[in-house]
């Protein structure tokens, strides 16, 4: 233990000089016990039990006390053995250290060095809570809880900044959030568990600026751990994203919003110390994500970094975050004046601010969120048939399209009435357009910029072209027909497999009508195969005059 | 040898007293707050039963997956809470072995927190039912049992909440839903490697905590 003595026994306080004292077996609290501003002691301490090398860190500040040896105690030099409370805790005494903590290493070599050798400023009383404790720990838990989930997705977003907001945000509601809340709570509670909390109350900070002390390093290393893993998951996602950019406010409100959690956790710690206020409040957490998020009225907005930003089509509008951010903040800071302001009538100041935020989320609705000016344009590749256009979200897809088109691109080549483009906008096409099948959302056709696999996508891309969006099959010699300009404009082996199981199943239950459709479809792609080359463009030209028609004539189509 | 009354010296045992067996489990349960741990099962049944009444969970069991996800969640941090004792120096004097105690603890708080569970969750029971709730119920609680040895008993909801929210996030990704150990959390019911998964898990839990017992808490608690 170590207890601070002033040069003279008068001199600054904050020029100490450290010698070394211990309060029995269990010395080590850092805190000073029962000494208001003035009193005077003589060179001993008060260890309370449970030597933490933590502390409670709320001890008088240097200065507060006048006496020679004033209790200024800090978790960072103090034992860390694992005793637990007892009456021989709150004992003084003045035995000669024995064990010296974990902090014994950076004292004077020997105890009772003597005075003027080591003439250190004390370290800042928030650095015990900084750097040891919880704090860390549930930092460093929360940061693999949010890596496992959001590296198992990477399919699903790298490549696109809509996604990758969407899932550090809902990583942020569902996993962040309710942690949050919980660590905040067991937090809350440590005085309790220790039996501290009249050593701590009786400590000359004012409790509004105790509970800080203890809550803030921990809502900052939760909210460090969120940003750590956004930093990272940004990183991994811009080298596949191609036009857009990080929505950084989003990233903000999600971090403040997950340390105003903690300190609101915390206070409701304080509060109800409970063996299980903690997972309560996680369970809590999520109940309330869980209503809230998936609530179809405007008050889903009000769930804490549940950012609704589903792709690249919307984006969030600037103030959104920081206005969720401070729904969540002024409920935190209403919790805490409530607890420990001396005039606890303030506490409705934060209490108005957050339920404005609150109106202010609720009342503007779908307003939140507004168009993504990139999703309106779309580059295009206009040295193909048809053209291939992709949308302005992922410009930088558009080699790779071209390149999975290209095979279809051949055979259409010097063919008539085809379409001019295929188009990829959030739209119906116009007249002379087709769809471009659908490249997000990422993780199902396109993986990192790459199409995962070209030839089912040139077959999806070849069905766009012949009567797209038709409910209602046309008549058989048509179907028959379409068939087979199917299969030979973008031939598909896991197609061809799956028509072989169909065409087994049918032979096994003797449906010969399938069959004979069957047998047909095989004699018109053989038809179409035989063909020359400029015999079957001009065939195709023909069929593709037709082929936007969802209810043609049998006679208008020509036949195989 | 024991004396009697009399002051001879006999050779009968000394009878307890009666009911003393009985004394002796009131006190344990005392000790580890067992009545307000079976109070906080029940309370999870009844929450899960008040969120299941909604019809369409009975319509889409997909509706469900919350509820075997979270309801496993507060029963197991009240079995890992109730590890807790506040005398572990005394406890460490006892002259009869501690594991059997722990193991009698762990495996009759599961099985009323699996009991409870089952019947409170509606429909189907291979569908996000009643198998999905026990298997959940005996893998948290295998989890909790193992944290309570590595971080301390009644921090011990802490990794299970961890690993449930992490599980629960990437379970819409192909590769997690897929891999039924890993994902042991989230598949529907009969499938073999969750199961596996989640008993080993209670197992090896159990097993541990029975045998090392809960941590007792030191300085970062």
């Amino acid at each position: 233990m170590t207890a601070r003595v002033r040069p003279g026994g008068d001199g600054p306080a904050h020029t100490p000089t450290r010698t070394e004292t211990a309060h029995g077996a269990d010395a080590g609290h850092g805190t000073a016990h029962g000494n208001g501003p003035g009193r005077r002691e003589t060179g001993t301490r008060h260890g309370n039990g449970p030597d933490d090398g933590n502390g409670t860190t709320l001890g008088a500040a240097p200065g507060h006390d006048a006496g020679p040896e004033t209790g200024t105690g800090h978790g960072h030099d103090a034992g860390h053995g694992t005793a637990r409370p007892s009456a021989a805790g709150l004992r003084t005494g003045t035995a000669p250290v024995t064990r010296p903590g974990r902090g014994g290493g950076r004292r004077g070599p020997g105890a009772g060095g003597g005075r003027g050798r080591l003439r250190r400023s004390a370290p800042h009383p928030l650095r015990a809570e900084w750097l040891r404790g919880f704090a860390p720990w549930a930092g460093a838990g929360l940061l693999l809880a949010l890596v496992w989930p959001v590296a198992a997705k990477a399919d699903q977003w790298q490549g696109s900044w809509g996604a990758t907001t969407y899932t550090l945000s809902s990583a942020a509601a569902m996993i962040s959030v309710p942690f949050a809340l919980a660590a905040g709570g067991w937090q809350g509670g440590r005085e309790h568990r220790r039996r501290t909390t009249e050593l701590r109350a009786s400590t000359a900070r004012t409790p509004l600026v105790q509970l800080l002390a203890a809550a803030l390093p921990l809502a900052c290393w939760l909210a460090a751990a969120q940003l750590l893993v956004t930093a990272g998951t940004l990183a991994a996602c811009a080298p596949y994203a191609s036009a857009g950019g990080p929505a950084y406010t989003v990233f903000a409100g999600n971090a403040l919003t997950i340390a105003a959690c903690a300190v609101l956790g915390h206070a409701a710690g304080r509060a109800v110390p409970l063996r299980l206020t903690a997972p309560v409040l996680a369970i809590g957490g999520y109940v309330t994500v869980g209503a809230l998020g998936t609530s179809r009225s405007d008050v889903r907005h009000l769930a804490f970094c549940m950012v609704q930003v589903l792709g690249d089509r919307d984006l969030a509008v600037w103030w959104y975050p920081l206005v969720s951010a401070l729904w969540a903040a002024g409920l935190a800071a209403a919790a805490v004046l409530a607890l420990t302001a001396f005039r606890r009538a303030t506490a409705l100041l934060p209490l108005g601010a957050a339920l404005g935020a609150a109106a202010l989320l609720v009342s503007t609705g779908d307003g939140l969120l507004r168009d993504n000016p990139l999703a309106h344009r779309q580059v295009c590749d206009t040295s193909t048939t048809p053209n291939v256009c992709v949308n302005g979200t992922y410009p930088g897809m558009l080699p790779e399209v071209t390149r999975a088109l290209s095979g279809l691109a051949g055979r259409l080549h010097g063919v008539q009435n085809l379409p001019v483009r295929y188009e990829d906008l959030w739209r119906s096409p116009h007249r002379g357009e087709v769809q471009l099948p659908n490249l997000g959302p990422i993780g199902w056709s396109v993986v990192r910029g790459k199409v995962t696999d070209p030839r089912r996508y040139a077959w999806e891309a070849a069905h766009m072209l012949v009567r797209p969006d038709c409910g209602k099959a046309p008549a058989e010699r048509i179907t028959v027909t379409d068939e087979a300009v199917l299969r030979w404009l973008a031939p598909d082996p896991a197609y061809e497999k799956l028509r072989a199981s169909f065409r087994a199943s049918a032979r096994q239950e003797r449906n010969t009508k399938e069959l004979a459709k069957f047998r047909a479809e095989d004699t018109a792609y053989a038809r179409l195969t035989a063909m020359s080359d400029g015999e079957r463009r001009s065939w195709l030209g023909r069929y593709f005059a037709t082929a936007d028609d969802c209810h043609p004539k049998p006679s208008e189509v020509p036949s195989l | 040898m024991n004396t009697g009354p009399n002051g001879r010296r006999t050779s009968r045992p000394a009878r307890p007293a009666p009911g003393h067996r009985l004394r002796r489990l009131a006190l344990y349960a005392r000790s580890r707050a067992v009545p307000a741990t079976v109070a906080a099962l029940v309370c999870a049944a009844l929450l899960t039963v008040w969120m299941a009444s909604r019809q369409d969970t009975y319509l889409d069991p997909y509706r469900r997956v919350p509820l075997v996800a979270l309801a496993p969640l507060l029963a197991a941090a009240a079995t890992g809470a109730s590890l807790h004792t506040h005398s572990p120096e005394l406890d460490g004097t006892s002259v009869r072995r501690w594991w059997p105690r722990r193991l009698a603890h762990l495996l009759i708080v599961g099985a009323l927190a699996a009991t409870l569970l089952a019947l409170a969750v509606p429909g189907h029971v291979q569908e996000f039912g009643a198998a999905a709730m026990v298997r959940n119920t005996l893998g948290a609680i295998g989890i909790t049992a193992g944290g309570a040895v590595l971080v301390g008993a009644r921090l011990s909801w802490m990794p299970t909440t961890l690993y449930f929210s992490a599980v629960y996030l990437s379970a819409s990704s192909p590769r997690v839903n897929n891999a039924t150990v890993v994902g042991w959390l989230m598949q529907p019911g009969p499938q073999h490697g969750a199961w596996a998964a989640a008993l080993a898990l209670f197992v090896t839990g159990t097993a541990l905590c029975a045998a090392r017992g809960a941590r007792p808490e030191g300085p970062r608690v």
